[in-house]
């Protein structure tokens, strides 16, 4: 085809002669075809001044182009970008208004203080300086531990990066982000059964699944998967919908499994107990290439459909059919969000739709794999990044030889780096997690004891992360008011400023949105994307980067060499010259080998961008010019800067160098029983010293078709989990008391003594609440899940006039009959409380929400979205934000704002990640008229906080 | 050529993920309240829920501009986009009961509407305000966002003569699939 050297010029002739074009290039002509105005959309009108930018979207980790029209250097609009090969100008709600929230008037413009119950706007040096004093005197004080960083998903991968090393060289591992309540659990799961905890497959390539099962609404949460997920629906993909509710996705699928919430590793058992009954499983794809099938087997086969139709609700006439789709549409995949990962059995509940996949002999191949969709727009790279307490970036962990890795790259002395630390103990140990993170600042209180460190936390950095999504929300609150000082640095001025009742020690530092500064982002598919500067920033914010390196500065006055070392290998430079291109060459992509972030150059990236049009659309790769072969985003693992990327992992039919892969051998090459993990299949043990030679290019491996990772199996057994096969635990809050005696939840030691730093109990909890009979208390199943108008904690949406309108508020869809029998009727408003905060000595937790009164939900189950924040137990607090000047001027309150729902969930923890459950709880729904404080004139509450303390001490 | 809209429900179900909606009112400036484009939903939550995003049609025979009593409503030579003259519009709201679809649109408040005149879709070829700073009559390419940001394929705009060819298209892949039961067409 056109294999010619074309020049930039060149490309650009070809692509104005928009016909021949798309001849030219075969299959993107059908596209052409069905996606009207491609074509034209090329010639723009032209307008005066009016210049283009390429960029990408802020909400989720779809990752989709949009081109957003600049004028005098103001952002004036947006207009479909039509040739990115992911999305094709295709938009969402959000995705089509984003201009508005860029250009929000409620954006914070000057660095705030609060200061003796008043709002006060102060210039970023004075800022930066109270912070830097403020930390050196926590440190002198009380030690490095006594700070909590929670970063955000929401920044490029190269502010992640440095906020992790930001924090590394503070000397704590007390830095945690979205990713914890997010998809921890999907690392952990999928990391344990096959290598890397990442969606295996990407977008695109769900065109070629032949049926596909969500367990996830991704038709919400994720609309512009759907132009993929629709494109294999019209080639005659069979749907599957596994969803409590009847969502917009389960209306487009064709069968629908609504199942109780928190009973997912049922279901799937089910399922695979049909494929495993009827000999549906892929027999060679398990000899070869997986270990443990046959310990496997013995558990899923007490599964059958009619056990699983107790415990779930499902119907065993549904899952067989749900079985027969699955094993007779080849390849089949698997796609889920939150809704899976989100409880105590998170890892467990990811472990078993593995499992589905290697039983069907699905991983690995176009079509197929599990595709956990995430939530952010650069969540994955935030992950990659490793803004957790648990491990460094590209997730080498904690131990000496990691830190000694990245030391080397940071061209740093280790054991300078130890200094920095209160001792190698804790520079080996994982911090405090966004889930439980609150019981760190709580320590020493009436409510909290016992933390694995010496000092409570005394300063909190809110850096891009909403409160409404963190669950446990009252002791959040509490929280916010004992600490000494909370920093807010965000766009908009994150609920966490007002929330707090407190008078001083609030400083809220304006950083730009990603749209204002430049950076790579990686999307849900692991495909790195370079998302162009659009405007500078709006009024006096900053980049996130700059931010962190001014911060470094103002430290470095008082802990005098920091900045140097910490700008080393940028040589010094100051914050305003250091670029993320910078960031990415010289650090990211020369230390994350361990997920193969090496050949994501920025230049690459650049250039991706720019010939976008070389792209095709199906298999993603380009077809001719500059990046001729190379995979749209060079999704990792990109061993070099001549390898494509990798689109589908654990591919072991193509060459390496053409993106093939294979599961890692990352548990040694025997198991314990002594059985082979290499694979059956060319397999190999891993390149000796392949995470930490900073010097190799893998070419000599992959010249030789080997995995530098290794050619391995998958793990159907993992010996090192709390189950090693999945099973169905209740979850800690249930309805159902009988099948909690029989499939109960973890015993409190599995999360030994201390887990991150704090103590955490499961079965103590379940026990209390069986005692009590809290379930006749509150009988209703409690879900929470998103709108598609809003995202995450909402400040980016709820501060957007367009979807503010679109969604104004908060309300709690519950089934007609509940409703009835609670004389509620659509649109009245509700009191939804449950027991959540009585084992910390608060009082029960409420919610005031409007009633939905809908079938969507079934009977017993009641859905709410989590997105809202400006009010707290029904008072709203909109009145303690800040006005733009501080003190004056508009104010920066949300323009929709409601109760937060997340402060019903229920107290329990994954034991691998600490996830928290925010998906499968139990509360009441009271009409608001009719509530008066009814469990506490019983004494129930009472009751309940005496006998959980009786439990946790014995 | 007439150009035209269609749903495609049939072949592409709508997720009501609402981008029409949105980009219309930031592309056209359309205030709050006022819904060039609005998906509706019958029967939601339950099996069976259909979304139709619906718009103006750009009738070939449009029946609002035949109840126009002061004739505000014309329709292009050209391509056949119905528009309305703002500045002859009286509010009347005749054409929002002579339209099939609900198209016709007014402004919040009062009566019959803030500004007391009728807006609908354009085809994107005006902005709600249809003059510019110099007071002169704005008109863009014809080319709909809604259809272009549709993640469905719900949407299809274009000359009629391409919509149907997109449908048999869309038809015949079904028809080799052995899908096709019944060809049912809304609009």
């Amino acid at each position: 085809m056109m294999d010619l050297k074309l020049s930039r010029r060149d490309f650009v002739k070809v692509a104005s002669a928009a016909t021949l074009f798309t001849a030219g290039l075969g299959n993107f002509g059908k596209y052409v075809k069905d996606v009207r105005f491609v074509k034209k959309a090329e010639a723009k009108e032209v307008e005066e001044g009016v210049k283009y930018v390429k960029t990408i979207c802020l909400f989720c980790a779809v990752g989709c182009g949009i081109l957003a029209k600049v004028k005098n250097g103001k952002l004036i609009g947006i207009e479909p970008w039509t040739e990115h090969p992911i999305n094709r100008g295709k938009l969402c709600v959000k995705g089509a208004s984003i201009n508005y929230t860029v250009t929000s008037p409620k954006r914070v413009r000057y660095p705030l203080i609060k200061e003796g119950g008043k709002w006060r706007k102060i210039s970023w040096e004075e800022a930066l300086d109270r912070i830097a004093k403020k930390m050196m005197e926590i440190r002198e004080k009380y030690g490095p531990d006594a700070i909590f960083f929670a970063g955000s998903a929401h920044t490029s991968n190269e502010g992640a990066y440095l906020m992790r090393k930001f924090m590394a060289f503070w000397g704590s591992n007390n830095i945690d982000h979205q990713a914890r309540i997010c998809h921890s659990t999907t690392v952990a799961g999928l990391g344990n059964t096959w290598g890397y905890g990442a969606m295996t497959n990407n977008f695109n390539d769900m065109r070629n699944s032949k049926a596909i099962i969500f367990f996830s609404n991704p038709a919400e949460a994720h609309p512009v998967s759907f132009f993929h997920i629709m494109e294999a629906k019209r080639r005659g993909a069979k749907l599957i919908c596994a969803d409590p509710r009847f969502s917009r996705t389960a209306a487009v699928s064709d069968l629908h499994l609504q199942f109780r919430p928190g009973t997912d590793i049922a279901l799937v058992w089910g399922i695979c107990h049909e494929i495993i009954k009827n000999g549906w499983y892929d027999e060679n794809f398990i000899r070869e290439r997986t270990y443990g099938f046959e310990k496997a087997r013995e558990v899923i086969m007490k599964y059958p459909p009619e056990v699983v139709e107790e415990i779930t609700g499902v119907p065993a006439e549904k899952i067989r059919e749900a079985a027969y789709i699955l094993a007779h549409n080849k390849p089949a995949t698997l796609q889920y969000a939150m809704g899976a990962t989100q409880h105590e059995v998170g890892t467990q509940n990811i472990r078993a739709f593995a499992i589905l996949q290697l039983l069907l002999g699905n991983a690995g191949k176009p079509g197929g794999g599990v595709n956990a969709f995430r939530g952010h727009d650069n969540v994955q790279g935030a992950t990659d990044m490793c803004v957790l307490s648990h491990t460094l970036p590209s997730y080498y962990g904690l131990s000496e030889k990691a830190w000694r890795h990245w030391a080397k790259v940071w061209g740093v002395d280790y054991e300078w780096l130890k200094g920095r630390f209160a001792s190698k103990d804790f520079m080996e140990k994982k911090g405090f997690t966004m889930s439980c993170w609150s019981l760190g600042a709580l320590a020493g209180t009436e409510h909290y004891d016992g933390i694995d460190q010496p000092s409570p936390i005394k300063m909190l950095f809110l850096w891009g992360h909403s409160t409404p999504s963190i669950g446990n929300v009252k002791a959040v609150k509490k929280a916010y008011e004992t600490v000494e000082m909370i920093v807010v640095v965000d766009p908009f001025p994150e609920s966490a400023v007002a929330l707090a009742e407190r008078d001083d020690g609030i400083i809220l530092l304006p950083a730009c949105t990603q749209w204002e500064t430049s950076g790579s982002v990686t999307n849900s598919g692991r495909q790195i994307q370079w998302r162009d500067k659009v405007i500078d920033p709006l009024y006096e914010s900053k980049s996130d980067i700059w931010i962190i390196f001014s911060l470094v500065k103002a430290l470095d006055k008082y802990d005098p060499g920091l900045y140097e070392k910490f700008t080393k290998n940028f040589g010094g430079k100051s914050p305003d010259e250091i670029t993320p291109e910078e960031v990415l060459d010289k650090e990211i992509t020369v230390g994350a080998r361990a997920i193969g972030m090496i050949g994501q150059k920025s230049w690459r990236l650049k250039r991706q961008k720019e010939y976008d049009y070389t792209f095709d659309p199906e298999t993603l790769r380009s077809v001719a010019g500059p990046c001729k072969g190379e995979y749209w985003g060079l999704p990792w693992p990109c061993w070099n800067e001549r390898h494509p990327g990798t689109p589908i992992l654990y591919r072991n039919d193509i060459p390496v160098w053409e993106g093939g892969h294979d599961f890692r051998v990352k548990w040694g090459t025997k198991a314990p029983d002594g059985e082979s993990l290499l694979s059956g299949v060319n397999g190999h043990d891993q390149m000796e010293g392949w995470t930490t030679n900073l010097e190799t290019d893998y070419s000599e491996w992959l010249d030789k078709n080997m995995v530098p990772s290794g050619r391995g199996r998958a793990r159907i057994f993992a010996w090192n989990l709390p189950d090693p096969v999945p099973v169905h635990r209740e979850p800690l809050w249930t309805p159902k008391p009988d099948l909690a005696e029989k499939y109960p939840t973890y015993e409190d030691d599995v999360y030994g003594k201390f887990h991150f730093r704090v103590r955490v109990h499961a079965k103590s909890y379940q026990v209390a609440w069986l005692k009590k009979k809290l379930y006749e208390y509150s009988p209703l199943v409690w879900t929470s899940g998103r709108q598609v108008e809003h995202h995450g904690g909402g400040a980016m949406t709820r501060n957007n006039p367009i979807l503010a309108e679109f969604q104004p508020e908060l309300y709690v869809e519950i089934n007609p009959e509940d409703a009835i029998e609670r004389g509620i009727r659509d649109g009245d408003l509700c009191m939804v409380v449950s027991f959540r905060g009585v084992e910390l000595g608060f009082t029960h937790a409420h919610v005031v929400a409007k009633a939905k009164v809908t079938s969507a939900v079934p009977k017993g189950v009641v859905f709410l979205p989590f997105h809202w924040a400006g009010v707290f137990e029904g008072k709203s607090y909109v009145e303690r934000f800040p006005r733009a000047e501080g003190e004056s001027g508009e104010s920066l309150a949300p323009y929709a704002y409601g109760d937060t729902p997340n402060i019903l969930n229920p107290p329990g923890w994954d034991p691998s990640t600490q996830m928290q459950n925010t998906k499968a709880g139990m509360c009441q729904v009271f009409k608001l008229e009719a509530y008066e404080h009814q469990w506490e004139k019983e004494g129930v509450v009472e009751d309940y906080r005496k006998l959980i303390k009786e439990l946790i001490r014995g | 050529m007439p150009l035209k809209f269609l749903a495609d429900v049939y072949h592409s179900p709508c997720i009501k993920c609402r981008g029409c909606e949105a980009i219309c009112r930031n592309y056209n400036q359309v205030p709050e309240g006022v819904f060039r484009i609005k998906v509706v939903t019958i029967n939601e939550g339950r099996p069976g829920q259909l979304n139709f995003p619906l718009q103006c049609l750009h009738c070939n025979d449009p029946p609002c501009m035949k109840v126009c009593p002061v004739n505000a409503i014309w329709k292009r030579e050209e391509d056949g986009v119905v528009l309305v003259k703002k500045d002859i519009c009286i509010g009347c709201g005749y054409c929002a009961s002579a339209c099939p679809f609900g198209a016709p649109q007014f402004r919040k408040g009062g009566v019959m509407g803030l500004d007391g005149k009728m807006d609908k879709c354009t085809y994107c070829v005006q902005p709600y305000d249809p003059k510019d700073e110099q007071g002169k009559e704005i008109f863009r390419e014809p080319k709909p966002r809604c259809a272009m940001v549709c993640p469905t394929g719900t949407i299809v705009a274009g000359e009629q003569k391409e919509i149907v060819e997109m449908l048999r298209k869309r038809a015949a892949e079904k028809m080799a699939m052995g899908q096709l039961e019944r060809v049912f067409l809304f609009f």
